[in-house]
């Protein structure tokens, strides 16, 4: 083959050099020159095409049996299939193996022979390279189904070994939809294998796999993982998959597969057809291969006329030159944040989930409770948060499992790319390693330990990190010192293979109280950090105003000269209205925020808030107090509690109440406690809270009664006979569900408040300890949820298991929680037996403990049959079960 | 095979929520159209569908087998809603791993906001089936093929343990990314898969809408204790 001069590709090859990047092929077993030349991009590769729909064509698949293991019983067929692509032209023939996993194979063969038969096959078809093929699992990974990360990774690391001794030249892992399991994958192909990985996901009409993510983040995903080559197949015809080819062009930084089916499908009679022909096919990939495609194929439908088409296609050229952004770029599953190089784009990272002076937070982090984390989460990202940094770093905490279950929640939720924020390299690798994307590590930092604990995680698991400028001296005075330290992590990092571009450096703010001369150090360092290093920054902005009154103020000016220093990533909490106005007005000023459109919008209709506080007080030093005036600004306002009490109260007295507004109380209402007599028409406004389940006011009302009274006549007195009236309404027909739960989760909101007024010892429990569970089988657990927080509300100890609970799980919870009554919750016929099982083993290990059961197939005598203690028809039933229960079987 | 531009039938989504007239304070009232308006706006059906030809010579008075799939479809309730149909279209919908997710956000950090997008999210995957059942009608009609109402698995003696083989001859996993947990329930869970006859001439009796009369849980149902259906 000829070798013209590919001045692109050496220009990049000087350029990594250049940049201290280590040969990212270097320790790979390629198996030959030419395809050592497709892994630089500097070749074309042809693959074959779809094996499937051949199979089906031939009639082989009639019957449902696997196809996989037509390797052993019809061997001669499928290398024909090979042979015919072979023939056309393919350089590269794909193991029929999509299937040959252990848990698809289901012990018809092993997974090991399977491979080595399939690899004798392409071998017999006269194969240039043998790719062993990997598809999905077949069972989805948590958090959508029950396949752990560990599980997916051991079935994916079984297949790499199989292809490795069947003497395959490439791991081809393909047509994946969740991009969890493609990491799994890859990852397992790493470790298990030194053969060069391709990695394609599959992407539907709305350009995003099923699973939700986009081309972008596939390819900057996998690519820093580092698969070797990475793309597209299967999917759509070749024409809709244009614009996903050219998404991954611009993210991928390895060469780019694609791979498209012969059109879109169509089932006929049973069987499936497609509707593009080979020369239309052809047409379509020119113009992919033009864009920067360097490997091509087909997949379902397309046949060796395809096959051909392509080859003569790339026949006798090189390809185009494919040049990724230089881009700073951190993934979730299903968003990028992507800063490029020379771009003027600022992305906040929100600081809220980390337990350092956050008292609701620590105790959420120690009970377990994660649902308070993903509050704090859903509130960033609704105040403009673009990354999230996550920090569980407390002393009574086992951080790696802590960090990694806190990971896991978020990803599950929230689609926000995440920073793992640990000092401990287990933590952090616990955390990144089944994170769905491509995660911000926070951080590393110069100590020549440090560098070498932390980066080899970040490049093994394709992460971006923080780098911290503080060394083995401390952190350096001057901004000289501190770029000095900067270039050394930066080298560092390229040494172990990060690029620059993955690298984000953090300048280190010090207070302004403690250390004033460094603050404008501080600031020149980010921007000889910037320029000498072209390298993204980051700062932990409100480090700068400890020791100071007004820290707001000096946060929000020393903002605005980082941002104008040149800081990319500042990190600071995004619910302050004051940076949030900063941040809208610098947009403006560094030309990301186009026509100050977003700011207009914004602000034209706003006050000013010195100007409003002026003409109001007449005083000219008022802008000094920084009283938050903006729309932003009042949201976040706590200092006037009642305003929202009052302002619903109005509300209240506008709309249709049942009751006469004089009146002030329906007709089952609340006797007024004599704890509270000198409030009453606070209880009564709380009591209307209450009923009309706002959750919103219900904290600064519970913080209003609680001044001067006792927390317990607030409970006794006021939200558990409100919760009374609301059960009875909800019994008689008049609130129908969600009233009851708006109502019980306004209670909640009020009891947290009381709770945190009450501190560290009001976990006591009373013994009073309910374990609930969705059980094995079943995934339906919406009614058990609102047991659980009726059950809360009513000041038990609720431990939830959550769904799809095997028997011996609740029989553990059941003893290590010392728990005496369980609520059971099944929603299907079929798992009515699950529950049976559940109540069987719980009576037999753990005799005394009761059992309510509930769930919409159930009835009281189906309960009694399967041997349940109480039956629960809804909710508030299941309340009055366990008062009962309570008081029937006090503690001992 | 995607359905755009779905509506969630509000007074459907209410039912599921077990309203019958209840006073709804404006607050509530928004949080619903809050949850019914992110279904529509967030969410996305899959759907696809394929017509096979009855195996008739392995068919018989408790199961249906359909030729080229392998799908055998057992009970006495499918064999009766299809008797003498000539062809079966298999169809499944999804609102796809978003729902799930948005789901879990929701139960996460308001269990009520939870029930009111579970609500409003199965209203739409309904809306979704009934779209495709139309397209699979319609196909039927140009065909001069009558049709009878959908049919799921897990209603009558149609067992749920179908669902793996159902999904596969569909090859909806690939295709609108539908799978089946252990237990044979649907994930994403808002999902929806039927059976549809289609019949050269009169479908049989009784079969062109659903009754009580082919529901197992029709013993159990609250809606008949409390005189009503939920099929109209």
């Amino acid at each position: 083959m000829d070798e013209p001069i590919d001045i692109e590709a050496a220009a990049r090859a000087l350029r990594d050099a250049a940049e201290g990047l280590p040969d990212p092929l270097a320790g790979l077993r390629i198996a030959d020159e030419h395809l050592e030349r497709v892994l630089r991009g500097q070749d074309f590769l042809v693959q074959d095409g779809a094996m499937g729909t051949l199979l089906q064509e031939r009639g082989l698949t009639a019957h449902g049996e696997l196809p996989d293991l037509l390797n052993f019983s019809d061997p001669d067929a499928i290398a024909d299939i090979h042979a015919g692509y072979v023939r056309a032209g393919a350089e590269m023939i794909t193991t029929n193996t999509f299937s040959a996993n252990s848990h698809k194979l289901e012990g018809r063969a092993s997974v090991a022979d399977v491979y080595r038969a399939a690899a004798a096959n392409a071998r017999a078809a006269g194969a240039r390279y043998v790719a062993g093929g990997l598809g999905p699992i077949g069972v989805l990974l948590e958090p959508l189904g029950t396949l752990s990360f560990e599980g997916a990774y051991e079935v994916f690391a079984e297949q790499v070994r199989a292809v490795v001794d069947a003497g395959c030249d490439i791991v081809l892992i393909e047509t994946m939809t969740d991009l969890r399991e493609a990491k799994a994958a890859v990852l397992a192909a790493k470790d298990c294998s030194d053969l060069p990985i391709f990695a394609s996901m599959t992407f539907g009409e709305d350009g995003r796999t099923f699973l939700g993510t986009p081309p972008a983040v596939a390819a900057a995903t996998l690519s820093a993982l580092g698969a070797h080559v990475v793309g597209v197949n299967c999917s759509l015809g070749p024409a809709e998959l244009e614009p996903v080819a050219h998404e991954l062009l611009r993210f991928a930084r390895c060469p780019v597969v694609v791979r498209p089916n012969a059109g879109l499908p169509h089932i006929v009679d049973g069987r499936t057809r497609y509707d593009v022909e080979p020369a239309e096919f052809a047409a379509v990939m020119a113009r992919i291969v033009d864009a920067g495609a360097s490997v091509v194929g087909g997949c379902c439908g397309t046949t060796p006329a395809f096959t051909q088409e392509l080859a003569a296609l790339v026949a006798g050229r090189t390809p185009a030159p494919h040049e990724p952004v230089r881009a700073f770029a951190v993934t979730s599953a299903q968003e990028a944040v992507v800063l490029e190089e020379g771009s003027a784009g600022v992305a906040v990272i929100g600081e809220r989930i980390n337990p350092t002076g956050k008292p609701k937070l620590k105790a959420a982090l120690v009970a377990g409770d994660y649902d308070y984390l993903v509050g704090e989460a859903v509130a960033q990202q609704e105040a403009g948060a673009r990354v999230l940094d996550v920090n569980v770093g407390l002393p009574e905490l086992d951080e790696p499992v802590v960090l990694a279950a806190a990971v896991e929640r978020l990803q599950a939720t929230v689609t926000l790319p995440l920073q793992v924020d640990s000092s401990d390299p287990a933590a952090i690798e616990a955390a990144v390693r089944g994170y769905a994307g491509k995660p911000l590590v926070n951080s590393v930092n110069g100590k020549r330990e440090n560098l070498d604990a932390v980066l080899p995680i970040v490049k093994r698991y394709g992460c971006a990190v923080v780098g911290l400028t503080l060394d083995e001296d401390g952190i350096p005075p001057t901004a000289e010192g501190r770029l000095a330290v900067a270039e050394r992590i930066v080298a560092a990092a390229e040494a172990h293979g990060i690029p620059r571009a993955d690298v984000a450096i953090d300048c280190l703010v010090m207070a302004a109280a403690t250390n004033q001369d460094e603050a404008r150090e501080i600031l020149r360092a980010v921007s000889l950090v910037k320029e000498r290093l072209g390298v993204r920054t980051v700062l932990g902005v409100s480090n700068v105003s400890f020791g100071l009154p007004q820290r707001g103020l000096m946060n929000a000016t020393f903002l605005a000269a980082a941002l104008g220093a040149g800081l990319d990533l500042p990190i600071l909490n995004p619910l302050s209205g004051r940076y949030r106005d900063t941040l809208a007005a610098w947009q403006v000023l560094n030309g990301s925020d186009r026509g100050a459109a977003a700011y207009v919008e914004r602000y034209a209709d706003a006050l000013d808030p010195y100007a409003a506080r002026a003409g109001v007080a007449g005083s000219a030093q008022a802008g000094a107090a920084g009283d938050p005036s903006t729309p932003a600004l009042r949201a976040c306002a706590q200092d006037d509690k009642g305003a929202a009490l009052r302002a619903y109260a109005q509300d209240d007295s506008k709309t249709a109440s049942p009751a006469p507004a004089t009146a002030g109380a329906p007709a089952d209402a609340i006797p007024i406690p004599p704890a509270l007599a000198d409030v009453a028409d606070e209880v009564r406004a709380m009591e209307r809270l209450i009923l009309s389940g706002r959750k919103g006011p219900m904290a600064a009302a519970t913080e209003r009664l609680l001044e001067g009274h006792d927390a317990l006549a607030v409970i006794d007195g006021v939200f558990i006979p409100a919760l009374d009236v609301v059960g009875a309404r909800f019994e008689r027909g008049a609130f129908f569900l969600p009233q009851l739960m708006a109502s019980a989760e306004a209670v909640k909101a009020g009891f947290d408040v009381v709770r945190a007024s009450m501190g560290e010892g009001a976990a006591a429990d009373d013994g009073k300890v309910i374990v609930l569970a969705t059980v094995q089988g079943d995934i339906h657990d919406i009614g058990k949820n609102i047991v659980k927080m009726l059950l809360g509300n009513y000041g038990y100890r609720v431990v939830d298991l959550g769904r799809d609970v095997a028997p011996e799980r609740v029989v553990d919870a059941v003893r290590e929680q010392g728990a005496r009554l369980v609520g059971l919750s099944a929603l299907m016929t079929t798992t009515v037996k699950a529950m049976e099982r559940t109540i069987e083993l719980l009576h037999e290990q753990v005799p005394g403990v009761a059992v309510f059961v509930g769930g919409a197939v159930l009835t009281a005598d189906y309960a009694r049959e399967i041997g349940a203690d109480y039956y629960g028809k809804d909710a508030a039933e299941a309340a009055r079960i366990a008062e009962r229960f309570f008081a029937a079987h006090p503690a001992i | 095979m995607d359905a755009e531009g779905l509506r969630v039938d509000r007074a459907e989504a209410l039912r599921y929520l077990g309203y019958e007239g209840q006073e709804l304070d404006a607050d509530l009232e928004r949080r619903f159209d809050e949850a019914v308006a992110a279904c529509e706006r967030d969410l996305r059906a899959r759907c696809v569908h394929a017509v096979f030809p009855v195996d008739a010579a392995r068919s018989g008075a408790d199961r249906v087998a359909l030729a080229g799939c392998g799908l055998v479809l057992e009970g006495r309730d499918i064999a009766r809603h299809l008797d003498g149909a000539c062809e079966v279209a298999l169809m499944a919908c999804t609102l796809g791993a978003e729902s799930e997710r948005a789901l879990r956000l929701r139960a996460a950090t308001s269990p009520t906001d939870a029930l009111l997008y579970d609500a409003a999210a199965s209203a739409l995957v309904e809306a979704a089936a009934d779209a495709e059942e139309a397209r699979i009608v319609s196909d039927a009609a140009a065909r001069g093929l009558r049709t009878n109402f959908r049919f799921s698995p897990g209603f009558g003696d149609l067992p749920l343990a179908v669902q793996p083989a159902f999904l596969a001859a569909l090859d909806a996993p690939r295709r609108i990314g539908l799978s089946v947990t252990s237990a044979n329930l649907l994930v994403p869970a808002k999902s929806v898969t039927a059976v549809v006859g289609l019949f050269a001439g009169e479908p049989p009796a009784g079969s062109a809408r659903s009754t009580c009369a082919s529901c197992g849980l029709a013993e159990r149902c609250p809606l008949r204790s409390q005189g009503r259906t939920c099929h109209g």
